[in-house]
């Protein structure tokens, strides 16, 4: 029962009280700096790096996963609570979180939320420690072209994202794939859109648009008809989840797991899709698709759950390779390696305690933060009483000012501006910014793992057909496509097995 | 002024056309590459013409379906007060220093609601420049002049 | 008479705090210091400033705050330095890049050798030569013979423009006059994912990255980039050893201050270097690393502007020969 043993071995060094403390404090912290508009994961990680340094190995490294943790949770109250989504995934919690906010339903928003992420990070846990070498080798088989296609598969499924006009979505998609490529091109170092500002070489900061096309529009959205009504959110009905709610994320919840659990282990992009992913599968299986967009508890439970389980299974390739899925990873390398720990395969072999100490920590975690974020959601939801125009300049301040501690640059704000314009009208002339997000976040790696793989294929483009994973993403495209612009199809197979039967 | 067509749909259409527009135009002048080795201009110029494309696509679809709902009013003062305020913001931080920049950027934003006074947004202004100092400066270790290099003589 | 004048000018553009400058030096320093470091955090370059700035706070008395500026190849970070005021409280810690990017970026702001005052070296990072674990040659002669004979069939993989792996294997392909299909990548990581995964051929890169993936056997190992061999992977040999000569290649990282500091800050910055690299949890620390601190001797103004000069005279060319710019 080797596993088992070491488990054991894990659980001692995580339940130890001076770790169980640091875990806590660091989950906290996490939660508090991630709230702040303007401040995601890996801003917030950043930031609190230093604080770690000074602790052992085995405690600063289970901190610094807490801090993971209570940002990740942190950036998705932002969303849910005023619209502001940290990273990509939190966008699209912001979708129908937001909705539920205003509604006056923050409360079982937040609370599904964070059952969703404490089961997904449990059971993504598991899957960690149970299976993280022979997952990572398979992982390893994903090159250029599986992940362009999976790519390819991730931006056709999304379409799902809209609850309006699809080929809005689809610009919306497009628009964001060239914005992404703003900056200098890997290949050649031309840069590219930028005017000639080197503060542009390294692209648009993803908060700085996310700030702009959801935060700002929607302040902007609010001032339009101040006059006539107070705007922001209605009163709080309820802080816990309804029997009924729970019924309706159980399966959200299950199918988000398995998403994010599998799309986590593929270190060249995988957990960005997550999110994404689970939402789209969502709203083609409910039986009610026309509340996605306006409120759904299942689009807030099953992406918060399948970002959860990529969070975590974004580890196996960082603790069983040494390789970075993410910025995050990137960072938590740095954090390693100033423990004097170099990251990789050996790991596991040389400090067993400190490699399922971590893995024993994710799930204290996940526990601590569950604990900590239910008598928590009371707080945030009166936050929302405060009046909105209270409100709104302090989110516009913490945005600019959070915005430009992450990077030091004052073109990010100016992006903040532009965006927020661009964003407001879109949204005015009724496209959605989530499609516009997600293509953002994608453009890059569409574009790198396509040229990537002609480099490698020699200018050979049937190298995605001859792939089987990568053939078999792209057959899955096609079918979500026709699945998509033919509902008619659906309709009447749907009515040849009703007469079948 | 009776347009037979959705103006939301117009003008979003003519916001996709302009960008794409500007993409795929801005992208003819990089190198196009070869399929084997792709330029910087390649994915661009692609995805911008789709763009084009797609916005012309959505104009057209809103011809003969003018919007059900009349168009809400512009928030003038918002817009101008609001990005004005980003805009002061970028352009003050560095020189103006923390203090300043947030309490003019918190008192202008403030403004651009009509249902702020004057005193209320005086008072926000102040309180979110203690909050702002506290958490940034206080709390993160931000590094950043509080009274800039304009304002020191 | 012409530094003065130029303090001022700056001083008076950026109308920074003047009264610093004036504060005596033998005060130094009265407030924290801060190191940029022009990448972002997490990186290796920034793992070697966070160790050393913690050393050095112990040696001033002051505290030593890491800024991460990135972006632009490290260029933004050290534009912003060039035109911090020079009170000795805003350093750069930067590594090779400072010696390319006159070669790679066509309209730089600031000028690495005339806007800073070097202060000292810090570390040389070795490199090696590695490959995915079933390549074909099994030794360097083999791998060399290889290369020559396969040339672009063979892959290389790099972290982009100006990045060591590319500079590298610029030298390597500069070396053997030979050409081998370049594959650019966002950062070493997914390089190093790509080569654990087969999907590639060869990289070069620091120690730093490669050292635990070579010891475990999970990617081959052909040669460092040092002229002599490295003490944790002494099974390694030079490229030397394998018959290309004159290829001596590590990613130094310096710092520096900028131009018109005081020279007593500066000497004082250099003794709080030097302690620092001597400190012994540094020398453990960077060890670990695959590196080393540079011996005191090096770690001075003089040895730093010798090594700058002399590599931006050298990348100048290797990178016009083989026509790569980033701007």
């Amino acid at each position: 029962m080797d596993l088992f043993s070491s488990l054991g071995l894990g659980f001692s060094v995580a339940l130890d009280p001076f770790n169980i403390l640091y875990c806590f404090v660091g989950v906290l912290l996490g939660t508090l700096v991630g709230v702040l508009p303007g401040i995601g994961p890996t801003a917030t990680i950043a930031m609190l790096l230093p604080i770690t340094f000074s602790l052992n190995a085995e405690t600063a490294l289970i901190m610094l996963a807490g801090i993971y943790y209570g940002a990740q949770y942190g950036g998705s109250t932002t969303a849910i609570l005023i619209n502001l989504p940290g990273e990509s995934s939190a966008a699209v919690t912001a979708i129908d979180g937001y909705q539920m906010a205003r509604k006056g339903r923050a409360g079982p928003a937040l609370a599904a939320a964070a059952i969703g992420s404490f089961f997904a990070g449990s059971v993504a846990t598991f899957l960690l420690a149970a299976f993280a070498p022979p997952l990572a080798r398979a992982a390893l088989n994903f090159g250029a072209p599986e992940y362009f296609s999976l790519i390819v598969l991730g931006l056709l499924v999304s379409i799902a994202l809209a609850h309006g006009s699809i080929i809005k979505a689809l610009a919306m998609i497009v628009l964001g794939l060239l914005l992404g490529m703003v900056g200098q091109d890997i290949y050649t170092g031309t840069p590219r859109f930028t005017f000639g500002l080197r503060e542009l070489f390294g692209g648009l900061n993803f908060v700085a648009v996310a700030v702009g096309v959801f935060g700002v529009a929607e302040i902007l959205r609010n001032l339009e008809n101040e006059h006539e009504r107070e705007v922001g959110v209605k009163a709080v009905k309820n802080l816990w989840l309804t029997r009924d709610d729970i019924k309706r994320i159980i399966w959200p919840v299950l199918r988000g797991t398995g998403i994010g659990s599998v799309l986590g282990v593929l270190p060249g992009g995988g957990h960005i899709l997550s999110a994404f992913a689970s939402y789209s599968a969502e709203k083609r299986l409910s039986k009610h698709p026309e509340e996605f967009g306006k409120g759904a508890i299942e689009g807030v439970a099953g992406p918060e759950s399948a970002n959860n389980a990529a969070a975590q299974t974004s580890f196996i390739p960082l603790m069983t390779l040494g390789i970075p899925a993410h910025p995050v990873m990137a960072l938590m390398i740095g954090a390693f390696i100033l423990q004097g720990i170099t990251p990789g395969p050996n790991v596991i072999n040389e400090q067993p305690a400190l490699f399922w100490g971590i893995i024993a920590s994710m799930w204290v975690g996940n526990l601590l933060l569950v604990i900590l974020n239910l008598p928590l959601v009371g707080l945030w939801v009166k936050m929302l009483s405060i009046p909105y125009r209270v409100l709104f300049p302090a989110i516009v301040l913490f945005a600019c000012i959070g915005t430009f501690s992450i990077n030091q640059n004052i073109y990010d704000i100016y992006a903040i501006a532009f965006f927020g314009i661009v964003g407001y009208l879109l949204i005015r002339f009724g496209c959605e910014p989530a499609p516009l997000l997600l293509g953002f976040v994608l453009g890059p790696l569409l574009e790198e793992h396509l040229r990537r793989a002609m480099i490698i294929s020699r200018g050979d483009p049937t190298i995605f057909v001859t792939r089987p994973i990568s053939a078999t993403l792209l057959v899955l495209a096609l079918a979500a496509v026709l699945v998509a612009v033919l509902p008619s199809i659906r309709k009447k197979r749907a009515e040849v097995f009703v007469e079948e039967d | 002024m009776a347009l037979n067509a959705s103006r939301n749909d117009l003008a979003a259409g003519a916001i996709f056309v302009a960008f794409g527009g500007y993409f795929a135009l801005e992208a003819l002048r990089y190198d196009f590459g070869t399929p084997f080795r792709m330029g910087p201009g390649f994915m661009p110029v692609l995805l911008g013409g789709i763009l084009v494309a797609l916005g012309i696509a959505v104009a057209a679809k809103g011809v003969g379906k003018p919007d059900e709902a009349a168009a809400p009013p512009w928030p003038w003062r918002g817009l101008v007060l609001v990005l004005g305020t980003i805009l002061f913001f970028a352009a003050t931080f560095r020189g103006l220093g923390f203090i300043p920049v947030v309490l003019i950027a918190g008192l202008a934003t403030a403004l651009s609601s009509t249902r702020n006074s004057m005193l209320s947004a005086l008072v926000i202004s102040v309180g979110l420049c203690v909050l702002c100092l506290l958490i940034f400066v206080v709390g993160l270790g931000m590094i950043v002049p509080l009274v800039g290099p304009w304002l020191r003589f | 008479m012409k530094t003065l004048f130029k303090t001022l000018a700056i001083g008076l553009v950026a109308s920074s705090a003047l009264s610093a400058v004036a504060v005596s030096a033998q005060d130094y320093p009265t407030q924290p210091v801060t190191i940029v470091v022009p990448f972002s955090a997490g990186g290796p370059t920034d793992t070697v400033t966070r160790l050393v700035a913690a050393a050095m706070s112990e040696d001033l008395g002051q505290q030593v705050v890491v800024q991460n500026v990135g972006g632009a190849g490290g260029t933004l970070g050290a534009g912003q330095v060039a035109a911090a005021a020079n009170d000795g409280y805003t350093l750069l810690l930067h590594h090779i890049g400072m010696s390319t990017a006159p070669a790679l970026y066509a309209s730089l702001p600031y000028s690495p050798m005339e806007d800073f005052a070097p202060i000292g070296l810090v570390t040389e990072v070795p490199m090696t030569m590695v490959a995915r674990k079933d390549f074909e040659p099994a030794s360097l002669e083999d791998l060399i013979a290889y290369v020559k004979e396969n040339g672009e069939n063979v892959t290389y993989a790099n972290a982009g423009i100006g990045a060591a792996s590319q500079l590298c294997g610029l030298l390597f392909q500069d070396a053997l006059d030979i050409k081998l299909t370049e594959v650019p990548y966002q950062g070493t990581g997914p390089a190093m994912t790509d080569l654990l995964g087969g999907q590639i051929d060869m990289m070069c890169d620091q120690t730093t990255n490669t050292t635990s993936q070579i010891q475990a056997g999970e990617i081959k190992a052909y040669a460092v980039t040092t002229p002599e061999r490295i003490a944790v992977l002494p099974d390694v040999p030079t490229m030397a050893e394998g018959g290309v000569e004159n290829f001596n290649l590590s990613i130094w990282h310096g710092l520096y201050a900028p131009a018109g500091t005081d020279p007593a800050i500066i000497e004082r910055l250099t003794s709080a270097l030097q302690a620092a690299l001597a400190d012994e949890n540094v020398g453990n620390s960077f060890a670990e690393l695959g590196t080393y601190p540079v011996p005191a001797s090096e770690a001075t103004p003089d040895a730093l502007a010798e090594k700058l000069e002399g590599q931006t005279a050298l990348w100048a060319e290797v990178i016009a020969a083989a026509g790569v710019a980033a701007q």
